[in-house]
């Protein structure tokens, strides 16, 4: 026991923000993202064509509906083309969102494989945290930079038709900028509070089913929904407010482009009748009208596709954090030689922790080449973890592991020492033969022969297994986990509850073989099991 | 579509309805701002365009008609609609959301009571990761079907506004825009059915998969390092993410062509307005064309609602199977603490001690649990005074036991809850003696916050024995007649372990509650005045136990 206090999460591990990280990560698929942000942009020719093609024919409407009929045309192409270009704007931005969540998915999975994170949290971090950049690539990014081109080239446009429109519409577009800068930023807080809010929420709901064991033996049901429905209610009403905020940020700069628009049309309007109070500036006509009027919202248009693309932004920033853990570079490298003999391992004050969650503490303990020991005790005591020490899979916190003369916090990479057998050995299509000899790449077919014989795998070694190890019975797949223990010429032999869900018949058949795989070799094992803890000659109880 | 409901999806409809109705107002209120927001919208459009031609043709005219021209009424029209646009667009998200929150806040407690209630193997089941996880997406997909209740609201508002517009022009316009309006909703519907129902559906079972092998890899992730397979594993996962992509891909290029169908009906919604309203009043034919526009682009706020209604469907679906066999109420009175074990000619009452044992993995823990009514006894096994226990409710049972597990199920959240769970009503002096108890006291004592120091996910910042002591202080809360432990002692010193079992037995004397206790561990052993060992679980399902006289268990 100690007397630490209850320590925080470590802190993490790199400190540079989110959209930083995010950027860089995304570096290697940057053409394509500015491809599918340029196709965005090049909306803008299909709507000036459909606004052009509208004041057209409304232009040409009192001389006649004939007169009307290629502005229609016009507009009807303008709006099929931008149909079309929409539509491989999609296909551009999905693609770049698949290529660039599949490399980095792919950057990821070696890490996600090696007990930086719980089972639990590399999962989410691989599927639903990568999923999490969909939106960012496929929405944000392309909205981001048409936001930033878009609305200039169609006011430029406009300045052509109506040089005093374009500046009425840099002159909403400033406070409109300047306004999304600051309620921007106030709703981009107010939004990720009103986002983590919500996760909060669903966290304590999971939680609680997840708790179910414990609130059920405590019939504590009543009282724990009663917890759930103030913590609803609470931040029910605190997110509503938060969300008034919100969404009044957001009316704002709605207002401001509808003001905008409604200034063009009564402008217009005058101008068209002749009526302004001031000397008119440009004498337009009902096309050039109708046309700045038509092409006055798309101005506006991106920055508000902007805005509703926002919270795809958060959603790929908040899944930050569990990606940029795994994606630090492995730093194991060298590969001391493998003795010729088993090693003697010894164990002083060893301590693992996952992020300061202690898992075994001051764990000392002397194994004598070539003996077997048997490490016992509860799930959770820290049996698995003390195996994976050697293969870098679980975090020596402090103390210190000798095998031999090597120091395991001396960071080499010992998996050429070690053959591992566990309770559920991976099978991959292929013959029985095949998948043995994954243990020891360039063994002769004599020995995986006698590798799976020494296992009492018998029968043809070029029988078919499925994935799912179709074709092998229970004990059968250790014996396959053991063979492979056989062929690889490892000093230090790693067992994790070999028995484990073996009836006692299959277990008892299995002992002899495990006896044999430790011949001359220096073995640890974790176990729950009676029967497998007598093949030790020391069994440590965690 | 209800015929076929399960009575858990029923009676989840039934609670979401009953939602629905105390929203009423708010959802009401919703319905009206999305309803100004959509005609508010046509209308702005539709009149700027009628505006901007007439004051043209006026204009044309000469000044003394453009003088007569009464441009007042329009461009303050063209104002207020911009408002009312903007203002109910406020509105409408604000009462919208506000009753999604309201609703949720009473339907999340709802659920939480209906999933306790459940038989309690499927209660139990639901702790996975998995499973409670899309237990939360379902509950937020119900939260996002509230917000949109108000979306038909205002695609039918918007088309009313532009078909009403168009009318201005005649009954052909109006027929055009009604039926610019209809060819994108069913263009998207068939695009949907078509592509991006199939695509949605393979991707969610291409995310199941990647999820399914990555747990199988992960936990053989020992194996691959060994054998040098990582980099065979990753590809293999990383193959399974591809299919996700390829999914995701196709459910998002249906989205695209959706898009596009969208700018399809537009078009042929405008130029078929213009041609229908013809040029014999250019003002209003301008007005139907834009009419035509804004139609369009209403109706297509319902598609998304459309999309995501499957979802939800789904959702209600899962969560309502959840709900589907309540646990029946059986009597509610307590059963008698008096218990009989058939298996070993076995009779014990509190005060008395009874210990188990036996091997690993012969079936001890599950031998208590089916005394405490957390698993299904076999009939005749368990006695409760004289009613069986397998034809008692876990209602109950479970007031008999305070039971410590192997591996204590905390909730996040500080010491002080997890305690409390125990004992809603405990003061902090009892809290302080169960941790004293439990040998835990010095340790909370030193960390930041004592009482209200946080325990972290599930107890996280807590070692694996911390976690069983402060599930052992727990139990010692319950004034239960049986206090049930599973291996309370391990991992404690000799020292320690003298000294939790002396202030249990302590504990004990003075509650006058009963002790059963597993335990492989001879001190914990010592306490009891009767033992016995569990052999095995047999072909049927009944557990093996033969009573032991009282020194072979010391």
């Amino acid at each position: 026991m100690t007397a630490q206090p209850i320590a925080p999460n470590a802190p993490a591990l790199d400190d540079t923000q989110p959209a930083a990280w995010l950027k860089a990560a995304l570096a290697p698929w940057r053409r394509l993202m500015t491809l599918g942000g340029a196709l965005v942009i090049a909306d803008t020719v299909p709507a000036v064509g459909f606004a052009a093609g509208l004041a057209l024919a409304v232009g040409a409407l009192p001389q006649g509906i004939d007169g009307a009929l290629p502005g229609l045309g016009l507009a009807a192409v303008s709006l099929l083309a931008r149909g079309a270009l929409s539509h491989t704007a999609v296909k551009v931005n999905t693609r770049a969102a698949r290529a660039a969540k599949n490399g980095i998915r792919r950057s990821i999975l070696t890490e996600a494989l090696s007990g930086r994170l719980s089972d639990a949290a590399a999962m989410t971090a691989v599927v639903e945290g990568v999923e999490a950049l969909d939106g960012h690539v496929a929405r944000f990014s392309p909205a981001r930079t048409a936001a930033a081109a878009s609305p200039l080239i169609l006011i430029a446009v406009t300045a052509i038709v109506s040089p005093f429109t374009a500046g009425i519409l840099i002159f909403t577009l400033l406070p409109f900028i300047i306004g999304m800068a600051l309620t921007g930023m106030a709703a981009g807080a107010e939004s990720r509070r009103q986002f983590q809010a919500l996760e909060r929420l669903s966290g304590l709901f999971l939680d609680r089913v997840r708790a179910l064991p414990a609130i059920l033996a405590f019939q504590a049901e009543t009282q724990q929904s009663r917890v759930i429905a103030r913590a609803s209610d609470d931040l029910a009403r605190r997110t509503g407010k938060v969300l008034k905020v919100a969404f009044l940020s957001s009316a704002v700069l709605e207002f401001f482009s509808a003001l905008a628009v409604a200034l063009v049309a009564v402008y217009c309007g005058f101008n068209l009748l002749k009526l302004l109070p001031f000397p008119a500036p440009e004498q337009l006509s009902l096309t050039r009208a109708f046309f700045v009027l038509a092409l006055a919202p798309e101005v506006y248009q991106p920055m508000r596709r902007l805005a509703a693309a926002y919270h795809d932004r958060q959603a790929a920033e908040s899944a930050v954090p569990s990606l940029r853990r795994l994606s630090v570079e492995a730093t194991r490298s060298t590969r001391p030689p493998r003795p010729g003999q088993a090693p003697a391992i010894a164990f002083h004050d060893v301590a693992i922790a996952y992020d300061g969650a202690p898992v075994i503490e001051g764990f000392t303990l002397d194994v004598a080449p070539g003996s077997i020991v048997a490490l016992t005790g509860l799930s959770g005591s820290g049996k698995s973890s003390l195996l994976h020490l050697f293969l870098g899979l679980s975090p020596l916190s402090a103390g210190e592991v000798m095998i031999g003369e090597t120091r395991l916090s001396q960071g080499g990479d010992l998996t050429d020492w070690i053959a591992w057998a566990g309770q559920a050995p991976v099978v991959i299509r292929g013959t029985l033969g095949e998948n043995i000899a994954l243990a020891h790449r360039g063994a002769t077919p004599e020995a995986v022969e006698q590798a799976a014989r020494k296992a009492g795998l018998n029968g043809a070694l070029d029988r078919p297994i499925d994935e799912r190890g179709g074709g092998l019975s229970g004990g059968e797949r250790r014996r396959l986990g053991l063979a492979r223990a056989f062929l690889k010429p490892a000093p230090l032999l790693l067992l994790d509850e070999p028995t484990a869900n073996l009836d006692a018949d299959a277990e008892a058949a299995l002992l002899p073989v495990i006896r044999e795989a430790a011949r001359g070799r220096t073995v640890l094992i974790a176990t729950h099991s009676d029967a497998v803890a007598a093949l030790a000659d020391k069994v440590v109880r965690l | 579509m209800s015929r076929s409901d399960s009575p858990g999806v029923a009676r989840l409809k039934a609670l979401i309805r009953a939602q629905e109705k105390a929203q009423r107002p708010r959802l009401l209120a919703a319905s009206v701002t999305a309803a100004l927001v959509s005609a508010g919208a046509v209308l702005l459009l539709g009149l700027s365009g009628w505006f901007i031609t007439a004051a043209a043709l006026a204009g044309a005219a000469g000044p003394a008609v453009a003088h007569v021209f009464n441009y007042m009424v329009p461009s303050a029209m063209i104002r207020f609609f911009a408002i009312v646009r903007t203002a109910s667009r406020y509105g409408e998200r604000v009462t919208g959301h506000d009753a999604a929150l309201k609703a949720l806040a009473a339907l999340r407690p709802q659920l939480f009571i209906g999933l306790a209630r459940a038989p309690t193997t499927k209660a139990l089941s639901l702790a996975g990761g998995e499973a409670s996880a899309r237990l939360v997406q379902d509950v937020d997909a119900i939260q996002d079907r509230f917000v949109r209740l108000s979306t038909p609201w205002g695609a039918g508002a918007g088309l009313i506004a532009g078909v009403g517009m168009a009318a201005l022009a005649g009954w052909a316009p109006a027929l055009v825009v009604a039926g610019a309006a209809a060819l994108g909703v069913i263009l998207a519907v068939v695009i949907g059915r078509r592509f991006a129902e199939p695509a949605g559906q393979r991707l969610q079972q291409a995310s199941g998969a990647l999820k399914t092998e990555f747990a199988a890899l992960a936990a053989a992730a020992p194996e691959l390092q060994a054998y040098g397979m990582k980099a065979w594993a990753a590809d293999r996962l990383a193959e399974h993410g591809d299919a996700v992509e390829d999914a995701a891909e196709r459910l998002a290029r249906a989205g695209g062509l959706i898009m596009a169908s969208q700018s399809l009906a537009m078009a042929a919604g405008v130029a078929g307005a213009a041609l229908a309203a013809g040029a014999g009043a250019p003002a209003l034919t301008a007005l139907s064309m834009l009419a035509a526009v804004a139609t369009v682009e209403s109706a297509g706020t319902l598609l998304n609602a459309l999309r995501q209604n499957g979802a939800v469907k789904a959702a209600v679906q899962r969560l309502g199977e959840l709900l589907d066999e309540e646990a029946p109420a059986l009597p509610v009175a307590a059963a008698s603490p008096s218990l009989r074990l058939s298996g070993a000619d076995l009779a014990v009452a509190p005060p008395q001690r009874l210990a188990i044992t036996g091997p690993s993995g012969a079936g001890k823990t599950t031998l208590i649990e089916r005394m405490m009514g957390l698993r299904p006894a076999s009939p005749g096994e368990i006695l409760h005074g004289d009613a069986d226990a397998a034809a008692l409710g876990a209602e109950a049972l479970r007031p008999l036991f305070a039971y410590a597990p192997q591996q204590a199920v905390l909730l996040t959240g500080s010491v002080r809850e997890n305690l409390r769970l125990a004992a809603p009503s405990a003061s902090d002096d009892d809290l302080w003696a169960a941790l004293e108890d439990a040998a835990l006291a010095d340790r909370i004592r030193a960390a930041p916050g004592g009482l209200d120091a946080s325990v972290g996910e599930n107890g996280a910042r807590l070692s694996g024995g911390e976690r069983r002591r402060l599930g052992l202080a727990r139990a010692y809360l319950r004034p239960a007649p049986w206090l049930v432990l599973d291996e309370p002692t391990e991992g404690l010193d000799a020292a320690t372990e003298a000294q939790v079992l002396e202030l249990l037995s302590a504990r004990l004397h003075h509650s006058g509650q009963g002790l059963i206790v597993v335990s492989h561990r001879p001190a914990p052993l010592a306490l009891c005045d009767a033992a016995l060992t569990v052999s095995g679980i047999d072909a049927d399902g009944r557990i093996q136990i033969s009573a032991r006289p009282r020194q072979a268990a010391a």
